[in-house]
């Protein structure tokens, strides 16, 4: 299918020569190749390609128009064709990757920044903002909860005694406490069964709420390096910090305040080098008490972060991807060890069977 | 006439308008209207898209209007051809 717009025919990008063709024209434009897209789009100009965007899950990016084409109106073609290949596809929640510079021309086109790293990534999302209308959702669940409140966001793939161990040290130290569980379904234990087992797990400790993470914690728009085996290559880890550094920005910009958080647990990561990372960049931007250089702000408040040994069985670290690993293994008599007595009871059901049969068969890293 | 399935018409190029229109669980219709000329023209950007969607008869649907400075005659294709596409089959 091809479409034309003033001359230039639209194609969707498969061969070798025009993908090598958009990666030259992305790094002209100082944008590097996004990782894991599934859409890629260019316009030609004859055989020269002079415009070229990406639609990654519901995200767009590596958006880029030649110099030489440059105010034409070539970019307004390009978003369009992709916004509306991502409805078709049912996505209506639709955001955009590009660099803090070329924010307000995205702007123009209908969009609204969600949080930018100054002279790095921004996130942009489509129409009138969604997170002004999250945010009152927030401030409104808030509302007759205590002030310096604390957070934990965490994936529970599946729910152990680390993670209990955690939220109980967690709602010791603060009046309230939000546990905010990775809504993105990307990992091998669904959401629907993660968000349970937390709920089950925490049900006796009073002074706190789980709640779903949401479209702006660790999602596929705010950090979608998290649920990609991370290659050791510097560029990959470059995305890694990229997501790592606007997902946490938003959490200290936007979230933090409309739930009144000054408070941020996390445990210490001694596996998955990813999460080590995160949550460096997360003591550096949450804490910041000069907030210049990140881009808020300087009344937005420092959250502290308060970051806890792993909670340790036998001198070994209790972790989800060693539960993960011992089922793997076919193991469970060690995964009892790990888990309190609720996941235990529903990794036992019936409704955990093609879950099991599915942690068995992948080596995802989620 | 219920709106069934995410639809656009048009494009954000300059002198165009992108709808669309997006389901609904329940059975209102939300408006969200924008423009590059809000001030001058927002009002009456509204008044057609309203319009269009009552003689339409559609219910249960969000309806986008991004505006960049569309000539009506425009708006309403554009408006009409995304209402054809969010109620076919």
């Amino acid at each position: 299918m091809s479409e034309t717009f003033f001359g230039l025919e639209e194609r969707i990008l498969h061969t070798k020569d025009e993908l090598a063709q958009r990666e030259a024209l992305l790094t002209s434009r100082g944008l590097t190749v996004p990782e894991g897209e599934e859409l890629v789009l260019g316009l030609f100009d004859g055989e020269q390609l002079v415009a070229t965007g990406a639609l990654v899950r519901n995200v767009l990016q590596g958006i880029a128009v030649d110099m030489s084409h440059e105010g034409e109106g070539v970019a307004a073609a390009i978003v369009s064709s992709l916004i509306k290949r991502a409805v078709d596809r049912g996505i209506t929640q639709i955001f955009l990757y590009t660099v803090s510079e070329d924010i307000s021309r995205f702007e123009n086109l209908g969009f609204s920044k969600v949080a930018a790293v100054p002279k790095g990534a921004a996130l942009l999302e489509w129409g009138s903002a969604g997170i002004e209308s999250y945010l009152s959702s927030l401030k409104a669940l808030a509302e007759d909860k205590p002030d310096h409140a604390g957070a934990v966001v965490i994936n529970c793939n599946p729910f152990t005694l680390g993670h209990r161990a955690l939220i109980e040290y967690a709602s010791s130290h603060v009046p309230w406490l939000y546990v905010l569980v990775v809504e993105e379904d990307r990992s091998l234990f669904p959401f629907r069964v993660r968000y349970r087992l937390v709920q089950e797990g925490v049900a006796d400790l009073r002074n706190l709420t789980v709640m779903k993470g949401g479209p702006y914690i660790i999602s596929s728009a705010t950090f979608p390096t998290y649920f990609i085996r991370p290659d050791a290559n510097e560029a990959s880890q470059r995305a890694v910090r990229m997501h790592a550094s606007l997902d946490v920005s938003i959490f200290r910009m936007h979230i933090a305040p409309a739930l009144k958080v000054a408070n941020r647990f996390v445990g210490t990561e001694p596996y998955c080098p990813t999460t080590s990372v995160y949550n460096e960049i997360m003591k550096i931007i949450l804490q910041a008490r000069e907030t210049e250089a990140f881009g808020f702000d300087a009344k937005i408040p420092p959250v502290t972060v308060h970051e806890i040994p792993r909670f340790e069985i036998g001198g070994t670290p209790v972790s989800a991807s060693k539960v993960r690993d011992m089922i793997r293994e076919g193991n469970l008599s060690e995964v009892q060890k790990l888990v309190p007595k609720t996941t235990w009871d529903w990794l036992k059901s019936d409704e955990a069977v093609p879950v099991m049969e599915r942690i068995r068969q992948s080596d995802s890293r989620h | 006439m219920r709106v069934l399935k995410s639809v656009t018409a048009g494009s954000l190029e300059s002198s165009d308008v992108l709808v669309t229109i997006m389901p609904l669980s329940e059975d209102r219709i939300e408006y969200d209207i924008e423009s590059i000329v809000i001030k001058q023209y927002g009002r009456r950007i509204r008044k057609v898209t309203e319009d269009m969607v009552e003689i339409a008869k559609i219910t249960g649907a969000r309806i986008h209007v991004q505006d960049r400075g569309a000539l009506e005659c425009t708006l309403r294709a554009r408006l009409e051809t995304a209402i054809e596409r969010s109620i076919a089959c």
